[in-house]
């Protein structure tokens, strides 16, 4: 069952288009991701799905209601977790809850029930009576995805949950994330600029990129999509560059890139790639030192589908320089 | 189809939770922030002690015939108190206007915006949780005044004058926190607005028979016709008469009515602003 049916959605500021005729549903139960560099829409499109901004033409809907002619029902029926923070930071943790539940006519007795209840599911119990500014930036947002929990939300956004965490905090929170969606049967839409964040959490993601959704799909059929693996090798005793045209004129290799001592190959999928090269380069006098094979990830997604790296497309820092170095680390 | 499920959804027209929330919200951050309550206990000793008496003192005690018959039977102290309390109600309703603006910065207005709330109820719970800090800070400054009065002879004229002089204080505040709506949905950011306002406030408070009575500044071109188009003085006019007993400069009915015609434009102007604003 589609919960949410998005169909040419279009979002205009004046000349600039921020969202793109982009459409998609999203089916009960499950956690959808639109993962996206930094200014592809992603956030916008949340907007408009909760009400906030009016779509320039194009529609949607959530939980079955038109978010601009049935505003309130669509409102009643989703929790929202923002991008920057929104809670009252001179409150404590508590008092955000209730007054959030408080907003939505929840009774006295309904309320304290259920905020043990998110309590007890975001592990937040013994934090709640601090003021929200003297808490960690990794617990303020933890009670604000239990406020996005809190109404029994059929729809719970989240707004790239976890910008600017540490990997641990990250993890944490996925951790929690992914407890109170099972355990409540929301579903879940969260936008991320973090390939681990789509490829751990996500049942389905939506590629964005340039206002547009370029791929759809689950994460392991994104990376089939792909339709190469990648085999990253170093050969003894230094260079291998002069051997990068030959290389290249295997039929199944669809290119090379070399990084200092290393190559990355991009082959179409298919058993035995792996020694086939050995045996190659033995034979041309450069025997291999080290050679892995792995499938695509999700960023080798989206640098299939927008022929640039997530970093690349935020721009700001040299994108091939990152590369490299995300390589050597490999 | 989708518009006929939209008026059948029944709403009332007052919602209570939502307003008392929102006002719940505001008396509790109020006191959980230790500087503002402090702030506003001082405010009046300090308008009062620092401003009211040295001012009295002013004029040499021969001169207090002809000076009570310049301040409408008063002393001077007496005169300015009911301007002080009229001043704090500017000041503090201004600012709960800012604050609107501060919740828009800081990110917890898209909270309640999200909500399936009436946008006015927001605005109207809001407002009246800074008109209880505002309202309790001028009844303060009078029960300093009050104190002083010991030694300055001020004091209030009648229970009913006093209950009268209340209800214009919550419309004078309501027209301030209205102009601060209006402003803060008008102007985009903090800083901007910040600058507009005190750059506002210096007119409406000199300029508002607060400090000198509005006959004097007659012959005084400009300035003496700008008092009449400023509510505050219509405000403090209305307080000062109900509080000390003294006779009005307006007949009360005409304070008493555009004060209100005020508070309902700014008032409706604001909640038109807030209702518009998209939340990016």
């Amino acid at each position: 069952m589609k919960v949410i049916a998005v169909a040419n959605l279009t979002k205009k500021f004046g000349d600039f288009t921020a969202v793109d005729r982009i459409s998609f549903d999203v089916n009960e139960g499950e956690i959808f991701g639109l993962l996206g560099p930094n200014g592809a829409g992603k956030s916008t499109t949340i907007k408009m799905l909760t009400t906030l901004l009016y779509p320039t033409s194009g529609s949607a809907r959530v939980c079955g209601y038109d978010v601009v002619r049935e505003r309130d029902l669509v409102r009643r029926c989703i929790g929202v977790v923002f991008q920057d923070p929104s809670s009252d930071r001179n409150l404590t943790g508590r008092q955000n809850l209730d007054f959030h539940a408080r907003m939505y006519n929840m009774s006295r007795l309904e309320r304290e029930e259920r905020i043990e209840e998110v309590l007890e599911l975001l592990e937040l119990k013994g934090k709640e009576n601090i003021k929200l500014k003297d808490l960690p930036e990794g617990l303020r947002r933890r009670f604000e995805v239990a406020r996005g929990f809190m109404t029994r939300a059929r729809v719970v956004f989240l707004d790239e949950p976890t910008i600017g965490f540490d990997i641990r905090a990250r993890m944490d929170l996925w951790e929690k994330i992914r407890q109170a969606k099972s355990h409540e049967g929301s579903t879940v839409i969260l936008t991320t600029h973090y390939i681990e964040e789509a490829d751990y959490l996500c049942d389905r993601v939506a590629i964005v990129d340039k206002a547009k959704i370029v791929a759809i799909g689950t994460p392991s059929e994104l990376k089939e999509a792909v339709g190469t693996d990648i085999i990253s090798l170093e050969v003894a005793g230094g260079s291998a560059d002069g051997l990068v045209p030959q290389i290249k004129a295997i039929p199944w290799v669809k290119s090379v890139e070399v990084f200092g001592e290393s190559l990355l190959l991009s082959v179409e999928s298919g058993d035995g790639r792996v020694p086939a090269l050995i045996d190659f380069l033995d034979e041309k006098g450069y025997p291999v030192a080290t050679i892995e094979e792995r499938k695509p990830s999700l960023e080798d997604v989206f640098l299939h589908f927008t022929g640039r790296t997530i970093r690349e497309a935020e721009g700001g820092d040299n994108g091939k320089e990152l590369r490299r170095a995300r390589i050597r680390r490999r | 189809m989708e518009v006929s499920k939209e008026k059948e959804l029944k709403r009332p027209l007052i919602e209570w939770t939502p307003i008392y929330s929102m006002w719940l919200r505001e008396i509790i951050r109020f006191f959980g922030q230790r500087s503002r309550v402090i702030g506003a206990i001082i405010q009046p000793f300090l308008f009062l002690g620092l401003m009211a008496i040295p001012m009295s003192r002013l004029m040499p005690p021969e001169a207090e015939g002809l000076m009570e018959q310049m301040f409408g039977g008063l002393n001077f102290f007496s005169y300015l108190v009911p301007g002080m309390v009229g001043v704090g109600l500017l000041f503090s309703g201004i600012m709960g206007g800012v604050s609107v603006l501060w919740d828009k910065e800081f990110g917890f207005l898209k909270e309640v915006m999200v909500a399936p709330v009436r946008r006015v109820s927001l605005m109207v719970g809001r407002s009246l949780g800074n008109m209880t800090v505002g309202i309790c800070q001028a009844l303060l400054t009078v029960g300093v005044a009050c104190l002083f009065g010991i030694w300055y002879e001020f004091g209030i004229a009648s229970a009913p004058g006093f209950l009268q002089a209340f209800v214009f204080m919550i419309l004078t505040y309501a027209v301030f926190i209205g102009l601060g709506l209006t402003m803060g949905g008008v102007f985009g950011d903090t800083e901007g607005f910040m600058t507009i306002v005190q750059v506002m406030q210096m007119p409406l408070l000199f300029l508002s028979g607060a400090f000198v009575p509005i006959d004097r500044l007659a012959g005084v071109p400009v300035l003496y016709q700008l008092q009449f188009i400023n509510p505050l003085t219509y405000g403090i006019d209305g307080i000062r008469a109900s509080l000390t007993g003294a006779e009005p400069f307006f007949p009360i009915w005409v304070d008493f009515a555009v004060v209100i015609g005020f508070a309902i434009l700014f008032l409706a102007l604001g909640t038109w602003r807030f209702e518009r604003m998209e939340v990016s």
